[in-house]
């Protein structure tokens, strides 16, 4: 025989292994089920219920650091006024003495 | 839909399986591979307007599936006991122990030459067929059909001359 019928011979096809098909359709059926559009409505239902509370719940949270920042703030403020009100009624104490 | 999936997976089944299995010369690689293919048909099936239509898409499908598993894994050929056929008792005059021989030098070819050398000797695909399956010039097909004849020879000669 020539190298090219000694090829055909070597790449002869060999039937695929006997539980093959059944393999492909149990995989075509879990490809089905993520194609249907119930089963995406229900994804998208899921992933909201699971991503809307934290986002709601960081929020709520920025807010109450954000208000908390500006109550440091407001005292810090008040703070510097009333030292310097102090001041000028000592000040003033002094000058009558 | 014009085509059954079930149908083109049974009339199809061993030619995928074969072009990954003499491709990859992994018969575990081979299946799950071969299993992907037919999924990406599945997906796809509306486009299919043919049984034919089918089984081009099917080996254009496995040749560019096995050209890409081949360069990512960097998979070298490994010669799995399973995938070595029992030799046969009579019923086919071809020497087994040649056949493996060849299959493992086409395993060493480049990734474009054995798609080729597949195509055109397990398939039956003439150099027009093969050019326009693979989106390749016709004289690059043949080019890679006269070198890799001309590689395979002198291997085979080479292994004669040492055993």
């Amino acid at each position: 025989m020539n190298l090219e019928d000694d090829l055909r011979a070597a790449l002869r096809r060999e039937p695929a292994p006997p539980d093959f098909t059944a393999k492909v359709m149990r995989r075509t059926r879990v490809v089905s089920i993520w194609h249907r559009p119930v089963t995406l409505a229900i994804a998208a239902a899921i992933a909201a219920v699971a991503i809307l509370p934290p986002a709601y719940e960081y929020r709520q949270h920025q807010r109450a650091l954000e208000a908390k920042d500006q109550l440091i703030a407001a005292l810090s403020i008040t703070q510097t006024q009333l030292q310097h009100t102090k001041q000028k009624l000592l000040q003033n104490t002094r000058h009558r003495q | 839909m014009a085509v059954d999936f079930a149908q083109a997976v049974a009339d199809n089944q061993s030619l995928v399986f074969s072009f990954a299995l003499r491709f990859l010369r992994n018969r575990e690689g081979a299946e799950e591979l071969a299993q992907d293919v037919f999924l990406q048909l599945f997906k796809n099936l509306r486009q299919i307007e043919t049984p034919a239509h089918a089984t081009w898409w099917l080996r254009r499908a496995i040749c560019h599936r096995c050209i890409d598993e081949s360069r990512k894994r960097k998979l070298r050929p490994e010669v799995h006991l399973d995938a070595v056929p029992e030799p046969s008792t009579g019923a086919s005059e071809s020497d087994p122990f040649l056949n493996e021989r060849l299959r493992a030098l086409i395993g060493d070819l480049p990734e474009n030459a054995r798609t080729v050398v597949i195509l055109r000797y397990q398939e039956d695909l003439d150099p027009t067929e093969i050019s326009k399956l693979l989106d390749m010039p016709i004289s690059t097909v043949k080019s890679h059909l006269h070198r890799s004849l001309t590689t395979l020879r002198s291997r085979l000669q080479k292994q004669e001359i040492c055993r």
